[in-house]
């Protein structure tokens, strides 16, 4: 079976010719890719990107500080940014000073800030939010994600299981799609299926009994191309996990609990060759109502850590020119503090791009403090969307027209073609 | 005194009564069969359990389960003391509790459907002192989250008032909160207080949960109304008690959350105290408009406006239905729930009723129709083995593969319990099935309290299992509701009588004299709980 499933890739490409039967969910990655020109699915074959969310609503305007703006100390009496502290970018803009790692970055020409980031008439939910950050529907009623989208149209060529890779228990909405099946895991040790101690056979005989369960369960069946999907990518992905983790060794020190953790998967299945493409991270916790301080305080510094060793990693291991990291958040936050030393949901906000491809510099235009909308909020000035067709038209090798399902321009924080 | 203060008990109307008599009268018939002869004349017309008509059930009792395809491949059945609503019994218990074991599926069917479903909903009238009584012979320090966990996926695992748990777990997903923000270590036992709150009221009526739920301490810091002041206002609450518990997007503006958000202050906690106290001065007395209401308003105009809102009956019904029957459901599916939400004043235990008796939830759209979440899949297994340990690896098992209790991932609760599909991935898949290794072999280094082996030979002894056919077949009765494709039990039994794969010289004995090895025996059960339709709810 596998090697007829191969014979139908050619360039990284699913060739489907009349009649060919396959098993049910390669058919529908086929589907998919149907939906992309041809052209567009065509992905260099050693970039990886590395999405990093911030889960709750980042405040953008204390992570990329305007600390020359005199409104802002204005409106943050207590929260503000003082101008000391501020980790000047120039002028105008401070990093906060959590992020001092990532400013190391930036001095060594290896990150972009893109302000004022949004779209039009924005949720103030979290989870509308969420779901047009990620589907692209500005309804909020998508399904399937945009990177799902991209990446259904690489199944499984060459056996590789990794192409993506999402951290956690739950597969992000960006990555999912009807055809193509996410492996999800939060370390690497647990991402294996043990045996029973007593099969003499090291548990050959019961997995084939197992797969054999999942290969004979209906296809009409409830779920079945989930469950068909999800046993064989482990039973492929597993395999191959067990071998990186074999040699995967690490001299950087990642911060201590899940997101480091996260990251240092990430890096092992690219130092290790598995094919990673995409990589997805998630850091929650940005939900700051009340008491933000000390709270925000922590994540930029966890965040800023994580990705300077996951960088560092790479850089050791001579894969830093094919990886390029972007952060995003489903919404910054209100510019007037609250009355509980807080800050409620807010609008547009800065996206980070981290990489030694990516070129410095601050693109867009931070939003103004005195031009606010009717809640308070700042006025977009980028659209998200063309953030991602940047990065699916330039490095992903992608056509964004066809993965966003529209032609939003593009940023020049990467070189184009 | 506020309203939800008040003590408070369900609902037990007319229909209730009604449904007591039934069940009255059908366990005392004399065989379980006649259970099947005699059904209950409302039952029998408005359903057509999965897709088998009432009609040929009162052919006998095989023909129901033998429409189910088992007829022919499970003649045992009977000698089980199964019923005819075997399947039914199995699927209603799955889907309000958290699976049985064959005893149980032998009680509850002997008391029909609609009696099967009374005696859910009248829990008072069942004991729980069992339960009770060993989850204090634990001595468990409840202000930790993970004896919290523990605590209450034992009660899980051991109540006999599984669908108070159920509806627990339920309002836990939706009015949720997490032990990492509930005031830090000091204040973790507000979890156990919003816990105990939402059981107690678990079918009360939808208002006094929601008052109940914005006096709560520990919501009042998750979602800071504590920290909301009078010239102030915190709109976090606000907003999430209208687009995440009561209206749903849409329904409201920016407008509505500033007047919620003034009209519910005044509630604070302080400290680590787990009670909440309404303190007057700090309540905004300022006019507020508010979905169309303007005055003084105060949180329990805020909430009597919700729940008296037609959005809100719609979304709350929505939300019941995709969690106990399935998901998507149409309009049609919801009115009747609707309408017995405004009928009985919002009631939780009425329209949990017009629920289970629906046609829908006994359809076969419904059945196996939503992935299990991981707390069902650990309990359910755990509860249907019987397992005689502690349960304190339970709570990090529900963790690896997605669902850490009182610790929801955000306020909107668990994804996957609005798209149980959410829950399958394949690291949550193989979390699953060496959860299932640990619980049939036992810890991998040595014995301890936490996963004990799972006794088979004594299931067998105590079962007469004297063949691989009835191994597979016990386990089929229950752990299926007794309902499997042929070719599903035939692979089961061929595993069963495979070639000897095993390091040890241990062995089990059937009922027959014939011995096989313990790893093709316990691996046998394994691929039946690793099986793709044993994922399913």
């Amino acid at each position: 079976m596998r090697l007829s499933r191969r014979a139908m890739l050619k360039d990284g490409m699913l060739v489907v010719s009349a009649g060919m039967v396959m098993p049910a969910i390669f058919s529908r990655g086929v589907a998919s890719a149907k939906a992309l020109s041809i052209e567009g699915t065509r992905v260099p074959s050693d970039r990886t990107l590395i999405v990093v969310q911030l889960a709750g609503g980042n405040d953008g305007l204390n992570t990329v500080v305007p600390y020359t703006d005199s409104l802002y100390y204005k409106l943050r009496p207590t929260l503000a940014i003082p101008q000391t502290k501020a980790l000047p970018l120039d002028n105008r803009l401070g990093l906060h000073p959590g992020l001092a790692a990532l400013k190391q970055l930036w001095d060594a020409g290896h990150m972009a800030v893109v302000e004022g980031v949004g779209y039009p008439n924005q949720s103030l939910s979290h989870f509308q939010a969420m779901d047009i950050w990620q589907t692209l529907n500005l309804s909020g009623n998508g399904s399937e994600g945009w990177l799902g989208k991209l990446v259904s149209g690489w199944v499984d060529q060459d056996g590789h299981p990794f192409k993506t890779l999402n951290i956690g228990t739950q597969t992000a909405l960006a990555l999912s799609s009807i055809g193509a099946q996410v492996p999800t895991l939060s370390n690497t040790q647990s991402y294996r299926l043990a045996p029973d101690p007593l099969d003499s056979d090291g548990g050959s005989g019961r997995l084939q009994a197992l797969m054999k369960l999942y290969n004979s369960y209906p296809k009409t069946s409830p779920y079945a191309a989930l469950l068909d999907a999800t046993a064989l990518n482990a039973q492929e992905g597993e395999r191959q996990l067990r071998q990186a983790d074999a040699q995967y060794l690490s001299t950087v020190t990642y911060p201590a609990g899940p997101f480091g953790a996260g990251l240092k998967v990430l890096a092992e299945a690219i130092v290790e060759g598995l094919g990673l493409r995409i990589g997805y991270v998630t850091l929650g916790g940005f939900d700051t109502h009340a008491n933000q301080q000390a709270t925000h305080d922590t994540l930029m510094k966890n965040l800023a850590d994580g990705l300077s060793a996951f960088y560092t990693d790479l850089v050791n291991h001579g894969k830093a020119d094919n990886v390029v990291i972007m952060t995003w958040s489903e919404f910054g936050r209100r510019v007037q503090q609250n009355g509980s030393l807080g800050t409620d949901h807010g609008t547009a906000a800065p996206m980070f791009i981290v990489g030694k491809p990516v070129h410095k510099g601050i693109f867009g235009e931070p939003p103004s403090l005195s031009n606010l909308d009717q809640t308070g909020n700042l006025k977009y000035t980028i659209d998200f969307r063309s953030v991602y067709a940047t990065i699916l038209d330039r490095w992903m090798g992608a056509s964004s027209k066809d993965v966003l399902g529209g032609v939003f321009g593009g940023q020049n924080f990467l070189a184009q073609g | 005194m506020t309203i939800h203060e008040e003590p408070t008990m369900p609902e037990h109307g007319k229909d209730s009564a009604l449904g007591k008599g039934v069940a009255s009268s059908q366990a005392q018939a004399p065989t379980p069969t006649s259970t099947v002869a005699q059904p209950h004349p409302r039952g029998m017309s408005r359903r057509k359990i999965f897709g088998i008509a009432a009609g040929v059930a009162s052919a006998g009792a095989a023909t129901v389960v033998g429409g189910l395809a088992l007829e022919k491949s499970l003649p045992s059945f009977a000698s089980h003391g199964a019923t005819a609503t075997t399947t039914q019994i199995g699927h209603l218990l799955r889907k309000a509790g958290f699976g049985a074991r064959p005893d149980e599926i032998t009680a509850y069917a002997s008391l029909g459907f609609d009696g099967a479903v009374d005696r859910l909903l009248n829990y008072q009238q069942v004991s729980d002192s069992e339960m009770e009584h060993r989850l204090s012979a634990l001595n468990l320090d409840l202000s930790k989250p993970q004896n919290q966990q523990r605590w209450w996926l034992l009660r899980m695992t051991w109540t006999q008032r599984p669908l108070l748990e159920k509806m627990t777990l339920f309002w836990h997903g939706l009015l949720t909160s997490s032990y990492r923000k509930v005031g830090g270590r000091k204040a973790y036992m507000r979890m156990m207080v919003q816990n105990q709150f939402l059981r107690e009221h678990a079918f009360d009526t939808f208002d006094n949960i929601l008052l109940g739920i914005t006096a709560d301490p520990a919501m009042l810091v998750y979602l800071d109304l504590t920290r909301s002041r009078k010239n102030a206002p915190n709109e976090n609450y606000a907003r999430e008690l209208m687009e995440l518990f009561t209206l749903g997007l849409g329904n409201y503006t920016q407008q509505d959350v500033y007047g919620a958000a003034a009209a519910l202050t005044g509630w604070h906690v302080q400290g680590s105290s787990p009670t909440a106290r309404f303190i007057e001065q700090d309540h905004s007395t300022l006019p507020k408009n508010y979905l169309g209401h303007t005055g003084n308003l105060g949180y329990k105009d805020v909430i009597n406006i919700l729940t008296n809102h037609a959005a809100t009956s719609w979304f709350i019904c929505r939300k019941l239905f995709s969690f106990f029957v399935y998901e998507k459901p149409s309009d049609d599916d919801l009115r009747p729930l609707v309408e017995t939400y405004t009928k009985s004043n919002h009631n939780m235990a009425a329209v949990m009723r017009t629920l289970l008796l629906s046609p829908q939830f006994s359809s076969p759209k419904a059945y196996r129709s939503r992935i299990k979440s991981p707390t069902e899949f650990v309990v359910g297994t755990y509860r249907a083995l019987n397992m005689p340990g502690d349960g304190s690896g339970l709570p990090a098992m529900t963790t690896v593969m997605g669902q850490e209790l009182l610790n929801p991932p955000n306020v909107a609760g668990w994804p996957g319990d609005k798209v149980s599909a959410l829950w399958l991935n394949s690291g949550t898949w193989m979390a699953r099935l060496n959860y299932l290794d640990l619980v049939l072999a036992g810890s991998p280094n040595g014995p301890n309290k936490a996963y004990q082996p799972t006794d088979l030979q004594g299931m067998i002894n105590a079962n007469h299992l004297d063949t691989p056919e009835r191994f597979v077949d016990y386990f089929v009765l229950y752990l299926f509701d007794g309902h499997l494709e042929q070719d599903r039990r035939t692979q089961f039994i061929d595993y069963f009588k495979g070639q000897e794969n095993s390091k040890s010289a241990t062995q089990i004995t059937l009922t027959s004299g014939k011995s096989y090895p313990l790893s093709r025996v316990r691996g046998t059960l394994y691929l039946m709980m690793a099986s793709p339709e044993y994922q399913l709810n």
